[in-house]
């Protein structure tokens, strides 16, 4: 049993890594009708093979295209789990509010981002591209999240960003959030005058960083 | 002394020159910053749609930076818009985008006669105005640009969709591939025939951190080559501009047909020239050096890549609009003072 048990939770991690979206729901049906906990189906299943895939990201095995099939495996397998989830194995997940910053319409590098952060076990709260700098904010004081990421591609609107900022501290709430920033134009030196917490380089990076800030104790 | 199309022409033709000649293309690379705007009153957005104050403010931008060339539009989103997505023209400081794209997925793209679509939108503005400019400025480059193949298909269909349909359904996206280049050939070959003197490709979109380098090869080579040869059997040298670090396409950058590759700020270009020494770079100031640098850093970058031999000095990346005319005249200064040091 436990054999077949690591066999299925590997299959499963294999369907997200392999881009195959069919094989990923078989594995997830397999996992629920042998018995398995859907957390774990989630977690040492989906979310390992999505750990995966992300290495392979890093190490320029993997791009854009296959992170993109991969994490449509990782939520067709995610939707066959879900029903069977027992509520709140973890109590309150972490939120984050992120969006493209004002100007920009491109959104895959935020939609990569906001994959791998929830495959990390946070809730994201999307606001889409061309998000005015007031709005991250108002969003994260609505939903009191802990973090607010804000990415863009285009150096003609990178401003945007130290705007966010600048409002924080005028609202004199810059203490209730960390803010991550990201994107091709954006360095960490860039990150650093803007008043940033973190420069994220990529989506797995992002995810590293994100852990840090909220678990600088617990996170090497 | 060299005239600036001279000088310019002479170095996308391989030729030596007395010194690098520096420009900055237009397009997704312009330089129509608020400083310049809020002086001259020629101002954006609505620019981005008359012919008159295109070449205006085009003009306006050649008088005031030291850059040796005008060029126009000032956006990425004019074929987009004849392809019929939805266009925000943006404001005097942020430039206009894409708010939707037509077509969720490449395999129901519905394609029109590009004859039609070439008098549609502003084509025909950023035409005339090459027409205004050429008669206006017979010694100075015209760039017309184009937003590359990938870009336009980007801005055609759901980037998110179609990233993962060039891999699951390839034939879908060379249909779609194949039509936005022919538009885009017939878009240059308009500018052409009106007075640009030369086009430039921006195609941030295709980039080896983004696509890899299948995809790259698959979807971005050909069809820039093919848009190249186009403009090559009229004799019209082409710059394309390639974004992100290079590494994963490095390989593939050499079978461009381009006359000049242009990168941005982190490609180190004294080593593209060592390995591949036939082509002709040009690159790559920092932006955020010219946003956020002082004079001095500007012009110790400029004359650097000057000695490292970069064939054309440019800046690296699209300009923030909140870009400083006087950063950017240390950047053209440089290079011209270069000339007697």
């Amino acid at each position: 049993m436990a054999e077949d048990k690591d066999e299925l939770l590997r299959e499963l991690s294999d369907a997200v890594v392999d881009m195959d979206e069919d094989r990923a729901v078989t594995a997830a049906q397999a996992v629920i009708t042998s018995g398995i906990d859907a957390y774990e189906g989630i977690e040492k299943g989906l979310a390992d093979g999505m750990e995966r895939a992300g290495q392979l990201f890093e190490e320029e095995e993997y791009f854009i295209p296959e992170l993109l099939i991969c994490s449509d495996a990782m939520y067709a397998g995610l939707e066959v789990l879900k029903p069977h989830l027992k509520v709140n194995p973890e109590g309150e997940k972490a939120k984050i509010v992120i969006g493209v910053v004002e100007g920009d319409t491109h959104d895959i590098g935020k939609n990569i981002v906001k994959i791998m952060l929830e495959t990390a076990g946070y809730e994201l709260i999307d606001l889409g591209r061309d998000v005015p700098p007031a709005d991250f904010v108002r969003k994260a004081i609505e939903v009191e999240a802990k973090i607010i990421a804000a990415g863009t591609l285009m150096t003609t609107t990178m401003d945007g960003m130290g705007e966010i900022i600048s409002i924080l501290e005028r609202e004199n709430k810059r203490q209730l959030f960390q803010v991550i920033v990201g994107g091709g134009p954006i360095s960490q030196a860039f990150a650093e005058k803007i008043g940033a917490d973190a420069y994220a380089k990529n989506a797995t990076d992002a995810v590293r960083k994100v852990r840090r800030l909220l678990e600088p104790d617990t996170v090497v | 002394m060299l005239s600036p199309k001279e000088r310019l022409l002479a170095k996308l033709t391989g030729e030596k020159t007395d010194r690098p000649p520096v420009i900055c293309t237009g397009g997704m690379m312009n330089a129509a910053i608020i400083d310049i705007m809020k002086t001259t009153g020629h101002t954006l957005p609505a620019a981005h749609s008359d012919a008159a104050l295109m070449a205006d403010l085009a003009g306006d931008v050649y008088n005031s930076t030291g850059f040796e060339n005008i060029g126009i539009p000032f956006c990425l989103t004019v074929e987009a818009e004849v392809l019929g997505s939805e266009v925000n023209y943006g404001t005097l400081a942020c430039e206009p985008k894409i708010t939707k794209e037509i077509f969720p997925s490449a395999g129901v793209v519905e394609t029109r006669e590009i004859d039609a679509m070439l008098n549609d939108g502003r084509i025909g503005t950023i035409v005339e105005a090459a027409g205004i400019l050429a008669k206006r400025y017979p010694d100075v480059p015209i760039i017309g640009n184009l937003t590359g193949p990938v870009s336009t298909a980007a801005s055609l269909v759901d980037p998110t969709t179609l990233l993962k349909e060039y891999r699951k359904r390839p034939a879908d996206c060379h249909r779609v591939m194949d039509y936005v280049t022919e538009l885009l050939i017939g878009f240059a070959c308009r500018l052409v025939e009106n007075g640009a003197t030369l086009i430039a490709i921006g195609d941030p979109t295709a980039t080896g951190e983004i696509l890899g380098p299948k995809m790259f090869h698959d979807f971005a080579v050909p069809y820039l080559n093919r848009i190249i040869a186009a403009l090559h059997y009229r004799n019209i040298p082409v710059i394309v501009h390639i974004c992100g670090n290079m590494n994963t396409v490095r390989p593939q950058i050499p079978e461009i047909g381009a006359n000049a590759i242009s990168t941005d700020a982190l490609v180190n270009l004294r080593q593209l020239k060592a390995d591949y020494p036939q082509l002709t770079t040009m690159g790559n100031v920092s932006t955020f050096l010219l946003e956020l640098g002082t004079a001095a850093q500007v012009a110790e970058q400029t004359g650097r890549l000057v000695a490292d031999g970069v064939d054309i000095i440019s800046p690296a990346c699209g300009l923030s609009t909140s870009t400083s005319l006087e950063l950017i005249r240390a950047m053209t200064g440089m290079v011209k003072a270069g000339c007697h040091a």
